[in-house]
């Protein structure tokens, strides 16, 4: 992961504030512009950043403290102000053997559902559930064969169907399937949408109706920039989407987007996409994203503090 | 209060601390178009450097100036140097030479490539060519039979419209794009088609391993355009995204311009258009404005500057 560019940005702003003899508001603004800075460059809203910078200026009393314990209490005010950038403390689904638990895929063109849906499904498959993938996307050209071919690699059942132009029956129908046949998992794939196509937003409210998902996850693209957000608060309006998986989180973008997104909406990440194949995918933590976003033994244990 | 008059009244000759006042503003603006921070600062110091010292005009305050300077700054940015008239190009290849005329897409995963190739083969067909459309995504799953709808669908429409001609180009899964590429031009050669578009897979522009066989792509396939494919969603990578794509062609090569897609997902946050020129000093020729095959439009610099400022 390229976040360590952002992480080693941000610490070395902490680090060069606390070397300072005397540190005072001047060399704390030059710290919160460096900061503020690489978070723009990381696509994390401009907005957020402000109110990022006027958190960090309250929170941290000049007075307090001397030398060592100083940096430390520098240190923990950025760190927690990171991490409240990606947590939202919110508990995420936790899907149960034994039932039934339909996940619906929803979010922008491109973003990565058709390829996250089948490694989420692989996920679930290793520990043990049952689990079938169901092709809701009627619209993208080639869409039921790339859910198709991916199911077949990664040995999952999955239902679509070539001829059938309405993502609603589809969905139904598939999901009816598996639950008859008693899956303990299933995957809806839905088409990639946006908010400013008020029939696609329509369509989506239209298939959860059909399929009742107890879970909607909603898959960003780490790379988005400023449009992040505006795109998943709409997602969450119309779709109340209970996660989300960040995608391409082995591309070169820091994924500031992303982190925008978590804020606007207050849902949390629970899984990154880290490569095109059905492996390339890992649980997420926030406490540990931001250790790692900062990258080095001087933030360890911050976590705990 | 006087100095807010004078301020209007113009005549005021701008010092470092008043452009700096404004600039700050406008910088901010321009991050939340989605302009990189890179390109951000580039166009604010270039507005510096020609305002400081000038003077205001008459009923023009300094923040009036450096919205006039940033509009012509962006205007510049956004400008090609050369005229890039693809029908035409089109229509003199043919008219010149046997070999048929080569266009390829590039570009990092998921942005629009197969499907913007699409729309511009919609626009070919308009124009009564034949077209050979060769599937060089040998990786990603339904990648062809993606691009074997396309062609179907097109090709029930051209029917319909009458003229025009296309045909797919393919051979499965697994084998090497470039050669690929090779062949489905030759194929067209012998067989009259007039366009060969090319779709290649999506790769990370930072992953040697995926960037380095462009090169060869490139000598086998000897596309007359290459044409990057940057989407309006992307933040700040876009920058560096142009600039490894560019690179990567080898030192014989350059893009020829970007097709920046989903334009119609982003509202005014049309930063890429601006980050990906400025990247590269290549041009955007194209924006897609959506999912359906009418929705490529030729770049209009007003309308792109009137977003960035509005
Ligand atoms: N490098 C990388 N590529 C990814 C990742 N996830 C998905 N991709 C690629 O991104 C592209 C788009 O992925 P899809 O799964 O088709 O995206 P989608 O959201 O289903 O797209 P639509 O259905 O058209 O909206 C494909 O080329 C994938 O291989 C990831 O984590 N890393
Ligand atoms: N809204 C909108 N969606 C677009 C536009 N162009 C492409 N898309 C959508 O973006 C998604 C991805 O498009 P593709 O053409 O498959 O992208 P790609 O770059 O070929 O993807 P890979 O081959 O997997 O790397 C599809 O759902 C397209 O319908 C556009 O201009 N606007
Ligand atoms: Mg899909
Ligand atoms: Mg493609």
């Amino acid at each position: 992961m390229v976040l360590a560019d952002l992480g080693q940005r941000i610490n070395n702003a902490v680090s060069s504030l606390t070397k300072n003899n005397v540190i005072d508001e001047k060399a704390l603004d030059d710290m919160l512009k460096e900061i503020c800075v690489a978070l723009l460059e990381s696509d994390v809203n401009v907005r957020l950043v402000s109110q990022l910078r006027n958190k960090i200026k309250t929170k941290v009393n000049l007075k307090e403290g001397a030398g060592h314990s100083k940096k430390r209490l520098i240190q923990k005010v950025v760190f927690d102000e990171l991490c409240d950038l990606v947590d939202c403390h919110a508990e995420p689904y936790k899907p149960k053997k034994g039932r039934s638990n339909v996940i619906m895929f929803v979010g922008l063109q491109g973003a990565g559902k058709t390829t996250s849906c089948t490694k989420l499904a692989a996920y679930y498959k290793r520990k043990g559930f049952k689990t079938g993938l169901v092709c809701a996307d009627t619209f993208r050209a080639g869409a039921f064969d790339q859910l198709k071919q991916n199911a077949i690699k990664a040995n999952i059942p999955y239902y679509g169907l070539y001829t059938e132009p309405d993502p609603v029956k589809v969905a139904r129908e598939g999901v009816d399937m598996f639950k008859r046949e008693k899956f303990d998992i299933i995957i809806v794939d839905t088409s990639g949408r946006h908010q400013q196509e008020k029939e696609l937003f329509s369509e989506m409210v239209e298939i959860a109706d059909a399929v009742k998902p107890n879970q909607t996850i909603m898959v960003l693209d780490a790379s988005n920039g400023q449009a992040a957000e505006s795109q998943s608060k709409a997602f969450k309006e119309a779709s109340d989407f209970g996660s989300i998986i960040l995608t391409k989180m082995d591309g070169h973008a820091k994924g500031g987007g992303a982190i925008s997104a978590v804020a606007a909406t207050n849902t949390p990440i629970v899984f990154i996409g880290t490569g095109e194949h059905v492996h390339d995918i890992e649980p997420f933590s926030p406490k540990k994203f931001v250790s790692k976003l900062l990258g080095m033994a001087d933030f360890e244990g911050l976590a705990e503090l | 209060a006087f100095d807010f008059f004078k301020n209007i009244v113009g005549g005021k000759t701008m010092n470092r601390a008043d452009l700096t006042i404004a600039l700050a503003a406008m910088k901010d603006h321009l991050l939340k178009k989605n302009v990189a921070n890179e390109a951000a600062d580039h166009l604010c110091k270039t507005v510096e450097e020609a305002l400081l010292g000038t003077k205001t005009s008459n009923w023009t305050s300094v923040q009036a100036t450096v919205q006039t300077a940033m509009h012509s700054a962006l205007r510049r940015i956004l400008t090609p140097t050369t005229s890039v008239d693809l029908l035409y190009e089109v229509k003199n290849s043919r008219a010149s030479r046997k070999r048929p005329y080569v266009i390829s897409v590039v570009g990092v995963n998921g942005v629009g490539k197969s499907t913007n190739l699409s729309k511009i083969g919609f626009w070919l067909l308009q124009n009564k060519y034949r077209l050979l459309i060769a599937a060089c995504d040998t990786f990603r799953s339904g990648a062809v039979e993606q691009l074997g709808v396309h062609v179907n669908r097109l090709q029930e429409l051209t029917n319909r419209m009458g003229g025009g001609e296309v045909e797919l180009f393919d051979k499965g899964y697994g084998g090497d794009a470039a050669v690929i590429a090779q062949k489905a031009v030759q194929y067209a050669e012998s067989n009259g088609f007039d366009v060969v578009l090319i779709d290649t897979a999506g790769r990370r522009h930072n992953d040697k391993r995926l960037m380095s066989p462009l090169e060869k792509f490139t000598k086998l396939a000897q596309p007359d355009k290459i044409i990057m494919v940057g989407e309006a969603l992307v933040g700040t990578d876009s920058v560096q995204q142009a600039r490894n794509f560019n690179s990567a062609l080898g030192n014989t090569r350059n893009l020829d311009f970007f097709l920046i897609s989903k334009c119609d997902t982003v509202g005014d946050m049309v930063g890429t258009l601006v980050n990906m020129t400025y990247a590269t000093n290549i041009p955007v020729l194209f924006v897609g404005t959506g999912q359906h095959y009418t929705d490529l439009k030729t770049m209009n610099i007003d309308w792109a500057v009137n977003l960035l400022m509005g």
